[in-house]
């Protein structure tokens, strides 16, 4: 199974990826009429760090979610009907990374189901061009962690 | 019943009772591990499963029946599930394991080698307002919300006694229809203790905004009785109200009833272990009938929350496959809307104590609070903007300190963290 892996200490808050997630998944825009990423990236004194749907293994969201919106698809992403989305924010409750957007207007959640491209490179990783945000097999991920740690910093 | 003349030597038969989440989520599982065991589903109902939380937006027609019931006839096909609805069941021989049931008054015996007891809960009813299927209900399933819609085009007000989250859900959803409703409640705060005063004086404000809508609190229904086509309801100062039907939801008890006398230990919820599986072997229960644990404290305590049922039921049908899991439990908590106002509540944020600290995060739009006992926290309570509860209430699972959760980059996505950090005498007790 693949999964994003982001690195800190590449990105420079250039938003790209933002920009891109906004613009080309058109759910935010059917939710809430405005453009809004399902990645962030935010500021914090360590340095940059995104939010972004991990797709845990062992997922609360989908525990929680008493309208049966969030399910887990076939391949194993955690994947969300947004009609059955009935707003009431218990999958935000428990999800301890924060992946969960709250858009209050349309009392709806909204999280990455990799619309924009499951087996190919995602809009934001595609769009990032710091080195700072990849999506690939979480094998490989450890290997790159390792390796990353051995040389002191992280390549492509 | 065809399947269980199955002649495969190593075939079992799971049977579940009850059709709720608990029930799905448990089938799901065993299918997943037993392919070649059947399964049989017990339901009460004449419907397949559906999420009995979303009742009260059927209610008020915020989703379709369609909607509401989403778990067709199909879904217990693909997974080959035999699913037996408007069957009631009524008693267990625990010796020759077999579940008594009835179905459309037919006696019917339904053997089993592992059995999931799944029947959830039923609304209390006091004898001051017993129940009555022409005017006293509960809000508990898809017949009480058709019931209470039909009553709602030809009732002009309605009382719902108890403010809780199926109370006040319950007239969110008969507002939308239309009909005058009075909440009564005996506490002094909505939604149990789940809020704090000020949190309580805003969802009440925000809920009674709509003219339709009177919330009462600190007061109780001491007596009803019948009154022309309705009911004359007695306050306990005296004070005397008519109305058309009556919503009971003062509280839940769990459905034990075809238990009594089977050896199942029973102490008004049935008693699991952490495996899910009760005093007698080969039984298990999950969901609003059993106890669990507190996620924090290991404490046994009663949380009849959707996410237990559909993990504790996970759990208890990989054991009932042979495994050996155990269910860590959970924390009490509750996340709901009403017109736009986000309420978010982990935890018992009305506990104090001499070691117990609060920090409040307080604006006109915004209100969060978060309990600490020992700098470690406890319970958390949002309202109107609830993003990132979940990071909080992973620091109070996880018991991180307050100090240190602070420092951690998510945390700062919650407005309170964000002042704590910038001006923490602004967040200092209320």
């Amino acid at each position: 199974m693949k999964a994003f892996r982001f690195i800190s200490e590449n990105c420079d808050l250039c938003r790209k990826c933002e920009e891109a997630c906004a613009l080309v998944c058109g759910s935010s825009k059917k939710l809430s009429g405005t453009y809004v990423p399902h990645i962030r990236v935010m500021q914090s004194p360590e340095g940059p760090y995104v939010r972004l749907c991990k797709h845990c293994e062992d997922a609360p969201c989908v525990d929680a979610c008493i309208g049966e919106s969030l399910q887990r698809g076939p391949d194993g992403l955690i994947i969300q009907d947004e009609d059955r989305c009935i707003g009431c924010f218990m999958c935000n409750m428990v999800c301890p990374h924060g992946a969960i957007k709250t858009i209050m207007s349309q009392e709806k959640a909204f999280k990455c189901t990799l619309m924009c491209g499951k087996e190919e490179t995602p809009t934001c990783v595609f769009a990032c061009d710091r080195g700072a945000l990849f999506f690939d097999d979480l094998r490989t991920q450890n290997n790159q962690k390792r390796r990353a740690k051995l040389r002191g910093y992280p390549k492509k | 019943m065809k399947k269980s003349k199955s002649t495969s030597i190593n075939s079992r038969q799971h049977v579940i009772v009850g059709n709720c989440i608990a029930a799905v989520s448990a089938a799901e599982t065993l299918r997943k591990l037993n392919p070649q065991d059947s399964i049989v589903i017990i339901g009460e109902e004449d419907v397949p499963s559906y999420s009995r939380c979303l009742i009260t937006y059927f209610l008020g027609d915020m989703i379709t029946r369609k909607h509401l019931l989403s778990h067709n006839t199909k879904w217990y096909d693909e997974r080959n599930v035999d699913l037996m609805l408007s069957t009631r069941a009524e008693g267990l021989d625990v010796k020759n394991r077999q579940v008594f049931a009835r179905q459309n008054g037919r006696k019917k015996k339904i053997p089993y080698d592992t059995l999931l007891v799944a029947t959830g809960s039923t609304p209390i009813y006091l004898p001051s307002f017993p129940y009555d299927p022409d005017g006293i209900i509960g809000m508990r399933n898809y017949a009480d919300s058709v019931k209470l819609k039909s009553w709602a085009k030809k009732g002009k007000k309605a009382i719902i006694i108890g403010a809780g989250f199926v109370g006040l859900k319950s007239a969110y959803g008969l507002v939308k229809q239309g009909v005058k409703v009075k909440v009564v409640e005996l506490l002094p705060t909505v939604l149990g203790r789940m809020t704090d005063m000020e949190a309580s004086a805003r969802v009440r404000a925000r809920l009674t905004r709509h003219e339709l809508l009177d919330i009462e609190l600190n007061n109780s229904v001491i007596a009803t009785r019948k009154h022309g086509n309705g009911y004359m309801v007695t306050y306990q100062d005296g004070t005397e109200e008519t109305c058309d039907f009556i919503v009971a939801s003062v509280g839940v008890r769990a459905c034990t009833d075809f238990l009594k006398d089977s050896g199942v230990d029973i102490d008004r919820i049935v008693m699991v272990d952490d495996r899910q599986q009760t005093s007698v072997d080969g039984i298990y229960a999950a969901g609003d009938v059993c106890r669990s644990r507190h996620i924090v404290s290991g404490e046994w305590i009663y949380n009849a929350i959707w996410p237990v049922a559909a993990a504790g039921a996970r759990i208890a049908a990989a054991n009932m496959s042979g495994d050996s899991l155990s269910y860590e439990g959970n924390i009490p908590m509750n996340s709901v809307d009403f017109y736009e106002l986000w309420i978010t509540a982990i935890g018992n944020v009305q506990e104090e104590g001499p070691d117990v600290e609060e920090i409040t995060f307080n604006t006109p739009a915004i209100y969060q609070k978060v309990k600490l006992r020992n700098g470690v926290p406890f319970a958390f309570m949002a309202i109107g903007n609830v993003d990132g509860a979940g990071i909080i209430r992973g620091a109070i699972v996880g018991k991180t300190p307050w100090e240190e959760f602070v420092r951690r980059p998510h945390a700062k996505i919650l407005p309170i963290v964000n002042q704590y950090i910038t001006d923490p005498a602004a967040t200092a007790g209320a």
